[in-house]
């Protein structure tokens, strides 16, 4: 009996929504209680985990607070610090016997057994990121939303400011968004920039001509890129149970789009390498991007599907299914609690300019990278998260998932020792997170 | 029903009150401000809309939408997307009444007469005439759909129930687009609020009490006040009219299935909810709950208060 009259309450509150075309449900609930409850912030903490096997581990700690002013205003600012430590792919081919490589820093060297991919192993920084959004009704229907975004490594420097407007309509069962965003980053590594193709420098670094050699490779100290991204949206309301999101965007990066950190090796004809030269990338990027999302919700389940195809004129092409479903488990275990199995599918193509490695005899092309991350690979990660209401109607959540990236073979001919090493490794990590929203 | 369709203004120690009449009542638009000429605007507006409102649904005014969709019973009458919508909340609380809250009930206030405080002049219908009524009663009989409504011949719709409270809350959406600063719409004593006031002080309403001016004694006749800083509230019910049979007293509101008055029903309700169509829908379905008035609030975690 008092299921079925508290059914009266909320299905008042959806009708009395669809008559004022205040579709804003969740604003009508919490205001039956607002007299105290308004003007309230509200805040959530992560604390996340990723660990590459024997590459990057790395640790975060987010903090959002979030606070709803009385005219619909609201004001978002979130905190992330993460600390990063491990290695890092450099970019050089497995060898069958030992390899040395220079620090980027131009101070001390580092081994590589044979047989082994080449990490970096002086991977380690703190981030500390910023971000600040205000988001407002302007006029009947219409939001408008700015915000600033502030991110500091040791290294590193990102400013970044962004705005958006959305527009409903059909009685709010529409919305169309457009938006901008624009970031200017300082790249400021330690060694400076090196020079594009470049050889590495290797030898002692204690020689006293060691210094105003390694200055040979470096062309600065520093260099800066710019991201102008354009963001189209369109989200309809489909029925009682379904939503569709459709998206596109724009973007457009420009100057030092190149890794510092990463080098490519130079093959003879046996796959023995003769050299190491540090990478070179176009300095402009287009990329592209369209985005489906549908939401639905069965009786008490919602299913999150989404479709993301981005292409650029790199000549990666990349395809995306990511989804996620949400089971209640009712208060079985004594507390509100949910179950949502998380999978996500990842296939991209390889950069135009993408060379596992260089060889000797070869002409040197106009851009060369032999990162993994812009060659051809799959990616799957699966997951679950567990999420229970605490007192007070706090809500804790856990997440574990497993990420695995497989590499393609890129199809290059490998000549003599290339054959018999691993130059498409791939890397598993594992992914904690424990979010306490209060 | 349109004497002096004008605003007056009074100033008011840190807001303008705009005060007109509406829908047979007293209405009344504050807003804090020192902007005379906002406040002016907002009274305008606010009271066009109203008006507006009260135009298309009375069912006293024989120009009216709701006066031709009741002339026309029998055939299909045109009506738009707000009259549609409006019908589908009228649609929506008589399936989650069970069938007792119906718009198209008011035919047996004909054989119902209800007069304040004539405890001696009590007369009431023979079940025939009930009857006979309630032949012309029910929802579910009418057809409509987002183009048209249809009534059988001898049934009428009104919108008694919902229009002043719907007005209510397109009075508050109309000002939040115009001010940011404070409004109150009140329409009757139905009303809402568009937030807190300035600082984040509460509204201090006082409601009548039902008893006022009436013939019976009480000992409970002061107005209560209430804080209110969101949403909206109504009342529902009216001590000044009922019936008394058999040393039981029957509100007003009338059982769109079995024809009579409400027996044992509190003299009135006072619901708080975000909208105040709402509010009003749920102090109205309360009533009709008869002495389970208050347990069927209480049981939904609504805020309200109660007269007996």
């Amino acid at each position: 009996m008092k299921t079925e009259k508290i059914n009266i309450k909320a299905a008042l509150t959806i009708a009395t929504a669809a008559l004022l075309g205040t579709n804003n449900l969740a604003q009508a609930e919490s205001s039956t209680t607002a007299s105290a409850e308004e003007n309230t912030w509200e805040f959530d903490s992560a604390f996340l985990f990723y660990s590459e096997v024997d590459r990057v581990s790395a640790g975060e700690a987010i903090f959002n607070a979030k606070k709803i002013f009385d005219n619909e205003e609201v004001l978002n600012l979130k905190l992330t610090v993460d600390a990063l430590t491990g290695a890092s792919a450099n970019g050089a081919v497995s060898q069958p016997t030992v390899q040395t490589f220079t620090r980027p820093s131009g101070s001390g060297q580092y081994e590589i057994a044979p047989g082994d991919t080449p990490l970096d192993d002086t991977f380690h920084d703190t981030r500390v990121q910023f971000n600040g959004q205000w988001t407002q009704p302007i006029a009947p229907d219409y939001i408008a939303s700015g915000g600033v975004h502030i991110s500091k490594e040791y290294d590193y420097l990102s400013l970044g400011v962004n705005g958006n407007i959305a527009i409903d309509f059909d009685r709010k069962n529409s919305t169309f968004s457009a938006g901008f965003s624009y970031f200017q980053d300082t790249f400021t590594p330690e060694g400076g920039i090196p020079k594009p193709f470049a050889s590495m420098l290797i030898g002692n670094s204690n020689d006293p001509s060691w210094d105003e050699d390694f200055a040979k490779t470096r062309i600065g100290s520093e260099d800066d890129k710019s991201t102008a991204d354009i963001l189209l949206g369109f989200t309809q309301v489909i029925n009682r149970r379904m939503l569709m999101k459709f998206n596109y965007s724009y973007s457009m990066v420009n100057d030092y789009l190149t890794d510092p950190f990463k080098i490519l090796s130079v093959v003879d004809s046996d796959g023995a390498a003769q050299d190491y030269i540090y990478e070179s990338r176009p300095d402009s990027r287009i990329k592209q991007s369209i985005y489906t999302q549908s939401l639905y919700h069965f009786d008490t389940s919602v299913l999150d599907v989404s479709y993301r195809y981005m292409w650029d004129d790199w000549e990666i092409t990349s395809h995306t299914i990511d989804s996620r479903f949400r089971i209640p488990l009712g208060d079985s275990f004594g507390t509100e609690s949910y179950l949502q199995p998380h999978l996500r599918i990842y296939q991209q193509s390889a950069a135009d300019f993408y060379r596992p490695f260089l060889l000797e005899n070869e002409a040197l092309p106009v851009f060369a990278s032999a990162d993994y991350r812009i060659g051809e690979m799959t990616a799957f990660t699966v997951g679950i998260k567990y999420g229970m209401l605490v007192n007070n109607g706090h809500e804790l959540a856990f997440r574990l998932e497993y990420y695995r990236q497989t590499p393609t073979d890129a199809g290059f001919n490998e000549p003599g020792v290339l054959k018999d090493v691993e130059l498409y490794p791939t890397v598993d990590a594992i992914i904690a997170q424990v979010t306490y929203s209060f | 029903m349109k004497n002096s369709r004008t605003i007056n203004l009074a100033v008011n120690k840190d807001s303008y009150s705009i005060i007109f009449n509406a829908m047979a009542s007293p209405c009344e638009v504050i807003v804090q401000t020192t902007d005379k000429q906002l406040a002016l605007k907002l009274g305008d507006i606010v009271a066009a809309e109203v008006w507006r409102i009260e135009d298309k649904y009375s069912r006293y005014d024989h120009k009216s939408l709701c006066s031709a969709i009741n002339s026309n019973a029998g055939q299909s009458v045109a009506i738009d997307e707000e009259t549609y919508q409006l019908l589908t909340f009228a649609d929506h609380c008589y399936q989650l009444s069970d069938g007792l809250f119906d718009i198209s009930s008011g035919v047996l206030r004909k054989i119902w007469t209800f007069r304040g405080g004539s405890v001696q002049r009590t007369k009431f219908p023979s079940q025939t005439q009930v009857s006979a009524a309630l032949s012309k009663v029910g929802w579910k009989k009418i057809n409509f759909d987002r183009q048209q409504i249809t009534l059988y011949k001898g049934m009428e719709i009104d919108f008694g129930g919902i229009g002043k409270e719907y007005a209510v809350d397109r009075g508050i959406i109309l000002a939040k687009q115009l001010t940011s600063n404070p409004v109150l719409v009140n329409l009757g004593g139905d009303l809402a609020v568009t937030g807190p006031r300035i600082n984040n002080k509460t509204w201090q309403v006082a409601i009548e009490h039902p008893d006022v001016d009436s013939t019976l004694g009480t000992d409970n006749s002061a107005d209560m006040i209430v804080s209110l800083k969101s949403g909206a509230l109504a009342t529902s019910g009216d001590a000044r009219r009922f019936l008394i049979k058999d040393g039981i007293r029957y509100g007003h509101i009338l059982n769109a299935k079995t024809g009579w008055p409400i027996a044992l029903a509190p003299r009135s309700i006072t619901v708080v909810s975000p909208q105040c169509i709402q509010a009003g829908i749920l102090a109205t379905l309360a009533l009709l709950q008869g002495c389970n008035a208050e347990s069927f609030l209480t049981e939904q975690e609504i805020k309200f208060w109660a007269r007996r």
